[in-house]
């Protein structure tokens, strides 16, 4: 009965809970936005570190990985100081350069990895091997800018001399797969070598020294205690743990953050108000109804039932749209944001979490009842006879 | 990247061309406003600079100038200490040989530039000259992007408060329906009513505009001061323009009016008497 009069009186103003369904929605698809804004972006990052198991990432001190051209030195002796560590399974050291493939009528120039195939984590693998010796695997934007294919032998090099007009660290390698780069946008050009042909081709001053290691801790073991142990035991890097990675890149990133949090405050107060408004005048248009029927005895409680529940058909239905229409908008925020240079295509900024969500739009649904409570409470409480009275005069 | 040997952190080092010969003297740099705070250096202070943390036989240099950096928007999420060291104290601390990074070179105007590009992408073999705008282009695409998330968000926000204008002033006029019905019992005329809601109404969005834009300016002065704060540089985050609040305040307007006409003309026409609910 309290249902079907809701529904009625919401029924009879059709266009203004037609008006007010919307701007609820709007607001909803907002606050549902900016929760997918603030907890997706550290979803993902923390994620896309924690692929393939690698817990802690180890730079030269005070750096970030391949925030800088700093470089480890004596990799050998670092990678074994590190794989006695307690706890730790495995050690992938990385070193970064810049390769040229000759031949074309412009060398193209493209990022450069030097791994240990048998452990490295920055490359899947679509096609092919591993690289050899004299091998590289190549994302597709590479392959498609130098025009090759898996088994073509390519002419690279890492360097140029311009006094002696000459390219350094030249040397002829052979496709010998196709990979998806972790961290790297599906538009980036790159390669991966094995770490002693980039050190060779790098020259005296990438000589066993690597930008990076990558390692991979046991499942019962706590990668801050490793973090800690691999510190103590080389004073000239820094290990940070994907905790720390990810805390790292929210401090970055703490604007949009920020905004989330602020926009999604207003959606929410601007829900309220609406809702607020829409309940309290429809209460006010009916005061001499709601005194009829406390006249004919319908009790107190019955009254105060039906307003709130007018509220939470708003907030409902309102939050119902939203969620449809937060998802739709997510997904054009979210390309808008992709569209970031260099971004892996791993990150997404906007990721639905079913529990974050429907918390958000929950808080909203609480909010449309509260926003119910006072203007059913001060109808409820009116005095019957001299609201009657009122009305019948005017 | 050189290590300051009193910071752990490490410092961004930039070379510039100075005057020969300097062997033998403290050779003087200058660092920035971030670094000088977060070490507690001063002007006259000797620091150790070294290639990498702990390498031995470093240079010791005096700091002789503090400088504030740009406010660049590249800049702006890294937290890195800056430098600016003689260029061959720079190359010899590194071992970096007779090498630069880049040359930014300055012509007399729109047509030398370009010549002058021309040429010397003719004469080079192994590099290639940039137009400096080429460069923006080039670096400002996170701003882009940012830029292009804002307008989106904007259009939300837009689309939000326009439903929630248009409600409202909706559910204004709605409420004065006792109003309208006795002033058409009056005699006063259905044109006169629409108008002097229509009055009310825009007079009522205009309020709320000229408030929305106050608390603008004081949202920015805030968005300003602790973004300043939180990345240490003095970029504005947030600039309330001539341009938006016109387009703000004829927004507000147009909708304000627009609500205020439709829901007066939904009470003009309906009688007098069923206005009064009788």
């Amino acid at each position: 009965m309290r249902f079907q009069l809701a529904a009625l009186s919401l029924r009879r103003h059709a266009s203004r809970t037609l008006l007010a369904v919307l701007g609820v929605a709007v607001s909803a698809a907002m606050l549902l936005d900016m929760v997918m804004l603030a907890t997706g972006m550290r979803q993902s990052f923390a994620s896309l570190l924690g692929r393939n198991g690698f817990t802690i990432r180890v730079s030269p001190r005070g750096t970030l990985p391949f925030d800088t051209e700093a470089t480890i030195g004596q990799a050998r002796d670092a990678t074994a100081a590190i794989g006695r560590i307690a706890g730790v399974t495995a050690v992938a050291p990385v070193l970064g350069t810049t390769i040229h493939v000759l031949g074309g009528r412009e060398p193209v120039s493209a990022f450069a990895l030097g791994v240990d195939p048998a452990v490295q984590g920055d490359y899947q693998l679509l096609e092919g091997q591993d690289p050899a010796a004299n091998g590289l695997v190549a994302s597709d934007a590479l392959l498609r800018a130098i025009g090759a294919r898996i088994g073509d032998t390519l002419d690279v090099a890492v360097g140029f001399d311009p006094q002696l007009r000459t390219y350094t660290g030249r040397r002829r390698v052979v496709v010998s797969g196709r990979a998806r780069f972790t961290y790297l946008s599906a538009t980036d050009r790159a390669a991966a070598l094995e770490l002693a042909s980039v050190q060779a081709m790098a020259g005296a001053s990438r000589s066993d020294r690597v930008s990076l290691f990558m390692v991979r801790t046991a499942p019962n073991v706590d990668p801050e205690a490793a973090r800690v142990a691999i510190e103590r035991a080389l004073p000239r890097v820094t290990a940070l743990s994907t905790a720390g990675a990810v805390a790292e890149a929210e401090h970055r990133l703490s604007y949009f953050r920020q905004l989330a949090f602020i926009l999604g405050a207003v959606s929410l107060i601007v829900g309220f108000l609406l809702v607020t408004t829409i309940v309290t005048v429809s209460v006010n248009e009916r005061i001499g109804e709601i005194a009829i029927m406390r006249a004919i005895g319908v009790s107190r409680s019955h009254v105060v039932h039906q307003i709130v529940i007018e509220g939470i058909g708003l907030s409902l239905t309102g939050a119902a749209a939203g969620l449809i229409l937060g998802v739709f908008t997510a997904r054009w925020l979210n390309s808008i944001l992709r569209g970031f240079p260099g971004l892996p295509d791993a990150i997404d900024f906007f990721l639905f979490q079913p529990n974050s969500a429907f918390r958000a739009l929950g808080l909203l649904v609480v909010s449309g009842i509260a926003a119910g409570i006072y203007p059913a409470w001060r109808a409820a409480s009116l005095p019957i006879s001299a609201t009657l009275r009122e009305e019948a005069v005017g | 990247m050189i290590a300051a040997a009193l910071t752990p952190k490490p410092v961004r080092a930039q070379g510039i061309d100075s005057v020969p010969p300097w062997r033998g003297l403290v050779r003087s740099i200058a660092i920035d406003e971030r670094l000088a705070t977060d070490a507690g250096l001063h002007l006259g202070d000797l620091v150790v600079l070294a290639s990498e943390p702990g390498r031995s036989g470093g240079d010791t240099v005096r700091v002789s100038a503090i400088v504030r950096r740009r406010a660049d928007p590249s800049e702006v999420a890294r937290s890195e200490y800056r430098i600016r060291m003689h260029l061959g104290q720079l190359q010899e601390l590194i071992g970096y040989g007779d090498r630069v990074d880049r040359y930014a070179i300055a012509t007399t105007g729109g047509v030398a530039a370009d010549s002058a590009l021309r040429h010397i992408n003719a004469l080079a073999f192994g590099f290639h000259a940039y137009p400096s705008r080429e460069i923006a282009v080039e670096t400002s695409k996170t701003f882009v992007v940012v830029s292009r998330f804002h307008r989106a968000i904007g259009i939300i926000t837009i689309v939000a408060s326009a439903t929630f204008l248009l409600c409202i002033m909706l559910l204004k006029v709605d409420e004065r329906r006792r109003d309208v019905a006795a002033m058409r019992l009056m005699g006063i005329s259905r044109a006169t009513v629409v108008r002097t809601v229509m009055l009310e109404s825009s007079f009522v969005a205009l309020l709320g505009s000229l408030f929305g834009v106050g608390l603008g300016f004081a949202v920015s002065a805030f968005v300003n001061a602790h973004y300043q704060a939180v990345y240490r540089t003095p970029l504005r985050f947030a600039i309330v323009t001539p341009g938006t609040v016109t387009y703000s305040v004829l927004l507000s307007l147009v909708l304000g009016v627009g609500a205020g006409a439709l829901a007066a003309r939904r009470l003009s026409r309906t009688p007098p008497l069923t206005l009064f609910g009788r």
